[in-house]
């Protein structure tokens, strides 16, 4: 087994009941934020698509994975300890921001779940961006290290109770507060809440051009 | 000695499987149709669709009772989805993935067969154990391409492993002695939700543009007419090696500019492109040579914006129109040719309609019309196949109309034009011989002269059908350098 692409995991830090962040050795492994990897366990056959949730300059290299009820792979995940060896196949995908409108646009990047992890490394990499995050939950325990974004940029959706800054889906959101058409609007999460969301800015004016998806499926 | 290799599925594996063939045959085996003749029974295998992996089931059980009777190996390989490869590793004697190819005469050898190399060599006074070994070494350089040959005479050293670039260095052995497939990349970073190439053939690797260059000269010298490069994204070549290779564009504009030093008549054809890398420039190269055919392949898939993103094609319908109209503004003569998939889970009859509407708008040539069925092991496969197969049957039906309305216009058209084709064989109509245009429009034309086959003629186009047209020979010219 070729162990070019494994990597040491450093820690694992739970952030609730059922998703946890993975932190590994960078080993010099060079990504763009928003570029996803194939991630198993060391010799597994076995491996799955996953954002990347770190930043492009950190020492480290970081994953959020949600444990999936009938799932294989995040189960195997979640049961590995400090020193155990992951496999990474990787970088890949092209949901990156355009390096020529990273200090000149405004963004918006609407994410559902653990779709967040892209912009979150986003806002790691490029810490003068330009941006609002809004980020669909169930409950607000379910905002991971929100406290990693500006206050100002970070808009909690909360469908499930009122604990969110917005009580209501991403999509009832942004019907309410329409997006400046000249916005770069990067989506990621569950297909259904990007369809609806294509659907909105389209309304609102946004050229397609200007938006981009990356769906988990 | 005798083998039998059963290929399934696309190009790709067809393309590999005339590498195999080579191997096969510097071991000393030949070629049978009869599986009951052959000691070595293979099959290149395909995951796109789960009847290509009964069908593998269901020939290894039957190899395997044949085994009762007499002594056989099997082997399988190509695109296998990880899950299926356990399985076969209990059902056939070897399981290898392509970029092992080299390495099959040292199985074998290890299997205990003499080959009938091996047997040469056992002839010449041999004898000792390391009779296998050595024959192994002779048959990798044998089947080595001379294309990887080093510089100084040196030989590069065959070692088989996992690396794809030593599958690259096999010599294939063509089915055809006019048309040839060159493959230039290997895997698939796209992941299409209704496709399992990447978790079958791995990432995507381009092979570097030395050795494509050469292989396509070797062909143009031999006389090869048409070449078609291969790749499941052929427009992504070259950026898995970070600038170290050159981009898709600049390998067509040496494609072309050896095409035009050459003087030979021969016809270059890529396949298949993705509509997300598929830029001005590509479409630039192909106008500026003649060597470079003016037809190009570029799949659709849905023209519906949900279904794209639900495939996760990652790009839109306003990236595809706008491929097209540049496509229409540079090279008004070239043929459009694309896939589609219908009845993919979850689409309603709006978002059928979009891609019918797509198909009225884009006037395709060809269209590869498929009805979605589950790949296992692709992302979809967990979505319900939800669309009843009876309304995938009758979409299926209208947009087979939408390209036969637009196909026939087009090619009525080509009446009373003098078209330059390929002959490609007998037709089914009695006398007749089938071609191609350049633009891959199938033509045929009243000829018993076998020895016009793998030659350039000329036809007068006579009438048209919705996916061929019929014409009358007006010369052959027999392609030639000019000096």
């Amino acid at each position: 087994m070729s162990t070019d692409n494994l990597h040491e995991l450093i820690h694992i830090r739970h952030l609730t009941p059922s998703a946890f962040v993975l932190r590994m050795s960078r080993r010099g492994l060079k990504f763009k934020s928003g570029q996803h990897i194939l991630l198993g366990k060391a010799g597994s056959i076995h491996n799955r698509e996953y954002s990347i949730y770190s930043g492009e300059n950190d020492d480290f290299f970081e994953i959020l994975i949600k444990e999936v009820d009938e799932g294989l792979v995040s189960k195997q995940l979640k049961a590995v300890k400090p020193g155990d060896k992951l496999q990474i196949e990787g970088p890949l995908g092209f949901f990156t921001l355009n390096e020529n409108d990273i200090h000149t646009s405004k963004f918006l990047f609407v994410a559902t779940g653990t779709g967040v992890a892209p912009f979150h490394s986003f806002v790691k990499s490029y810490p003068q961006l330009d941006y609002l995050l809004l980020h669909g939950v169930r409950i607000a325990a379910e905002a991971y290290e929100k406290a990693d974004y500006q206050a100002n940029r970070h808009v909690l959706c909360t469908s499930g109770d009122t604990s969110g800054k917005f009580n209501g889906r991403v999509t009832d959101y942004l019907k309410n507060n329409p997006v400046d058409v000249n916005t770069h609007c990067y989506l990621c999460g569950n297909f259904n809440m990007i369809k609806e969301v294509f659907d909105i800015l389209e309304q609102q004016g946004v050229p397609a051009g200007q938006v981009h998806a990356e769906v988990y499926f | 000695m005798k083998y039998h290799i059963i290929s399934l599925g696309c190009q790709m594996n067809q393309s590999d499987t005339e590498r195999v063939r080579t191997v096969m045959h510097s071991m000393g085996f030949a070629p049978t149709e009869e599986e009951s003749e052959a000691s070595i029974l293979g099959v290149i295998a395909c995951s796109v669709r789960q009847k290509a992996i009964d069908k593998v089931y269901s020939r290894i059980s039957k190899w395997n009772r044949m085994k009762n009777r007499k002594s056989l190996i099997t082997f399988v390989s190509g695109c296998i989805l990880p899950s299926d490869r356990e399985k076969f590793l209990k059902l056939f004697d070897l399981v290898f993935p392509m970029s092992e190819l080299p390495g099959l005469p040292g199985m074998i050898n290890h299997y205990g067969i003499v080959t009938p190399a091996g047997l040469q060599t056992l002839d010449a006074g041999r004898q000792d154990m390391q009779a296998a070994v050595i024959v192994s070494d002779k048959v990798a350089r044998s089947i080595l391409n001379p294309v990887a040959a080093m510089p100084g005479g040196q030989t590069l050293q065959l070692n088989p492993g996992k690396d794809i670039d030593q599958f690259w260095h096999v010599e294939p052995t063509y089915t055809s002695g006019f048309e040839a497939y060159i493959p230039i990349q290997n895997g698939c970073d796209k992941f299409c939700t209704f496709c399992a190439v990447p978790y079958t053939r791995g990432r995507e690797v381009s092979r570097p543009s030395g050795e494509i260059m050469d292989e396509l000269h070797q062909l143009v010298e031999k006389g090869f007419k048409s070449i078609t490069l291969l790749g499941q994204n052929v427009n992504s070549y070259g950026l898995d090696k970070n600038g170290l290779e050159v981009s898709f564009t600049e390998l067509l504009h040496q494609i072309g500019r050896y095409g035009d030093k050459s003087g030979k008549e021969f016809w270059v054809y890529f396949t298949s492109p993705h509509p997300r890398d598929m830029t001005d420039d590509v479409i630039e190269a192909i106008v500026q040579y003649a060597c470079l055919a003016k037809q190009i392949h570029l799949p659709v898939q849905s023209g519906d914006e949900h279904v794209l993103l639900k495939m996760n094609r990652k790009h839109s319908m306003e990236k595809y129109r706008h491929i097209v109209h540049t496509i229409r503004r540079l090279i008004p003569e070239a043929t459009l040719f694309t896939d589609i998939i219908v009845g993919f889970t979850g689409e309603t009859d709006e978002q059928f309609e979009n891609t019918r509407k797509a198909m009225e708008e884009f006037h395709y040539n060809m269209a590869y019309i498929a009805q979605y069925s589950v790949r296992p092991g692709a992302a979809s496969s967990r979505w319900e196949d939800d669309v009843p197969y009876e309304v995938k049957k009758v979409r299926f039906q209208a947009l087979t109309n939408e390209l036969t309305k637009h196909s026939l216009v087009y090619n009525k058209s080509l009446i009373g034009k003098t078209l330059r084709v390929l002959v490609r064989g007998r037709d089914r109509k009695e006398g007749y011989l089938s071609a191609h245009t350049e633009g891959r429009i199938v033509v045929r034309f009243a000829s018993d002269d076998a020895s016009l086959i793998g030659q350039f003629a000329d036809v007068r186009i006579m009438s048209a059908a919705p996916l061929s047209v019929e014409g009358e020979r007006v010369g052959v010219m027999v392609s030639q350098a000019v000096d």
